[in-house]
């Protein structure tokens, strides 16, 4: 052999040795999170139930049912449907985890966009897992992507046209589960999932939904509560209680012409009252410095400390940080006291929750302390 | 003489005690039109907090001149959200003549206008602050949540335009001052 060759195999040696490795990485992301459900789950099924043409892909993901035996409002959350909104999905998981009804029924999907928990976003940097330290040791969950994996939808096309509206939107967002609804069932397969969750929505009756997610600290719809027009009063009542437990939320109503999100494709085609919460989540911030699972639990970085110090960007970050703790702890208490408001306005069919960790208690032990 | 020095005795006693109690401040009428400035959803709750008190109250998000005949006080709620201009399908520009000539018919049926500034910090900045300053300033009184005040925006107008001003902590702690603020039914 030239000595060109031994040069060759051992450039080759290096390749292998760095695929490995990355092969590695790639597909521990297709390992499923594990949930651990509380006694009061009365069923487990998946969400291509409802639309079987989902059944077996990747945008296929769990369904937790926690009925309570007694007649009353069907309740439904969804986590993940942003799977690197950390706080959606682990506010999912605390309640799969704890929940109990004595009225009505809970149904509780943690990775709603199981795709883009397979992937993280291209150019971010963005590590793959997080873990949080439970009563029973250290627990490992995937930290995804914005939209669905391109691996499952590709290539994405130039200008998304959302169905049935029309609306033109940025390419990559035909990936986004939230610009999918109410989907469509021989669409792509992101408007396959969009429609099989307006099937469950129709076939399950919900009376009312809930959509977690976080933002970036610099936009300006965060800490909020973002509804349909026909759930704002139970918002407006609900955004009084919380301001009565120094919980700060603003109240946006759903904008009518901004199609394919929760809020307004679920409010247009159903009965269900759709709520979607907010929290401020430096990892997905364009002013962020180190990347890493730090950020995503402490959710602490110097530079939006530096910038919420100075003061000349609008952005809404504590000066300790955005923890894990704090964002899952505003969703579990904003999800309580909406329920309690729509409670309130709907007497005849009401919904109770019991076992959920009240905020403070999530606050000062940690998410971790809720998770078996 | 013993008479003239108890009269100016008296008259300088009573001028003493005149800061100490101030003229309660006027009261506005009833029935009131609530309106946004910039479409937020602040104005649903500022419904609320009338619907509370129980004060006459209409709430037209969008209202005109037209809706400003039958009331006697509006309640301008100002706050930019471009969901709620979205959700109304109109521009920010369209919205601030809207509330400009809501503004010049309550002032040409000579109306008090009340301003509710309840939204905080994400009802403040470049975007707001155009409906906030608008609304302030033709206001006879302002109650305004202290979290969209901390650059002293409001007591600023209020002290500039001999306005007057409740600066509260919580938004509920509004309701009461909303009460006390109209002449009851």
């Amino acid at each position: 052999m030239q000595r060109h060759h031994y040069t060759a195999m051992l450039f080759l040696f290096f390749a292998l040795v760095f695929s490995a490795i990355a092969s590695k990485d790639f597909l521990s992301m297709y390992q499923p999170d594990v949930l651990y459900p509380s006694p009061s789950l009365t069923k487990q099924g998946m969400l291509s139930d409802y639309f079987a043409a989902i059944k077996g892909t990747s945008g296929d993901t769990p369904v937790y049912y926690f009925d309570s035996g007694n007649p009353g409002a069907t309740i439904l959350l969804l986590g993940g449907t942003h799977p690197n909104e950390s706080a959606g999905f682990m506010a999912a998981a605390v309640l799969v985890e704890n929940a109990r009804m004595t009225k009505g029924r809970l149904i509780v999907i943690p990775q709603a966009c199981a795709s883009g928990f397979t992937a993280t976003d291209p150019l971010e940097g963005c590590p793959t897992h997080f873990t949080i330290s439970t009563k029973s040791g250290n627990r490992t969950f995937r930290f995804g992507s914005r939209g669905g994996n391109p691996l499952h939808q590709w290539p994405d096309p130039l200008v998304y046209r959302h169905f049935p509206s029309g609306q033109q939107l940025s390419g990559m967002e035909s990936r986004n589960l939230n610009r999918s609804y109410p989907g469509k069932a021989d669409g792509s397969f992101m408007e396959r999932n969009g429609y099989a969750f307006l099937q469950l929505i129709k076939k399950e009756k919900v009376s009312i939904a809930f959509d977690l997610h976080e933002a970036a600290p610099e936009v300006m719809i965060i800490n909020a509560i973002i509804t349909h027009e026909k759930g704002n009063e139970i918002a407006a009542n609900a955004v009084l209680n919380l301001e009565f437990e120094d919980l700060k939320y603003s109240l946006e109503i759903s904008p009518k012409n901004f199609h394919g999100l929760s809020h307004r494709e679920w409010g247009d085609s159903t009965d269900v009252y759709p709520f979607l919460m907010e929290t401020s989540n430096p990892i997905q911030g364009r002013l962020r410095g180190v990347t890493n699972e730090h950020l995503i639990l402490a959710g602490n970085d110097s530079f939006y400390k530096t910038a919420a110090q100075l003061g000349n960007v609008r952005i809404t970050y504590e000066l300790n940080g955005e923890p894990l703790s704090l964002r899952v702890a505003r969703h579990v208490q904003g999800f309580r006291t909406l329920v309690n408001a729509y409670n309130e306005q709907h007497p005849e069919n009401t919904a109770t929750v019991e076992n959920i960790p009240e905020y403070q208690a999530v606050l000062d032990r940690g998410v971790g302390n809720f998770l078996k | 003489m013993k008479l003239f020095r108890s009269f100016t005795l008296l008259v300088l006693m009573a001028s003493l005690a005149y800061p100490l109690f101030p003229q309660s401040k006027e009261k506005c009428e009833q029935p009131i039109l609530i309106t946004s400035a910039g479409q937020s959803a602040d104005v649903t709750m500022a419904a609320m907090l009338c619907k509370k008190v129980g004060l006459n109250a209409k709430t037209v998000n969008r209202a005109t001149a037209a809706d400003v005949k039958d009331v006697k006080t509006v309640i301008i709620v100002p706050g930019f959200s471009s969901k709620g201009l979205g959700a109304a399908g109109i521009s920010r520009e369209q919205e601030m003549d809207r509330v400009k000539e809501v503004i010049a018919a309550a002032q040409k049926q000579k109306m008090k206008i009340f301003l509710l500034h309840i939204g905080g910090k994400p009802r403040r900045g470049l975007q707001s602050d155009d409906f906030n300053r608008l609304c302030a300033e033709v206001s006879m009184h302002m109650i305004v949540v202290k979290q969209g005040n901390e650059d002293n925006f409001f007591s600023d107008i209020a002290s500039a335009k001999k306005i007057g001003i409740d600066l509260v902590d919580k938004i509920v702690d509004a309701a009461k001052l909303l009460e006390g603020s109209f002449v009851k039914n």
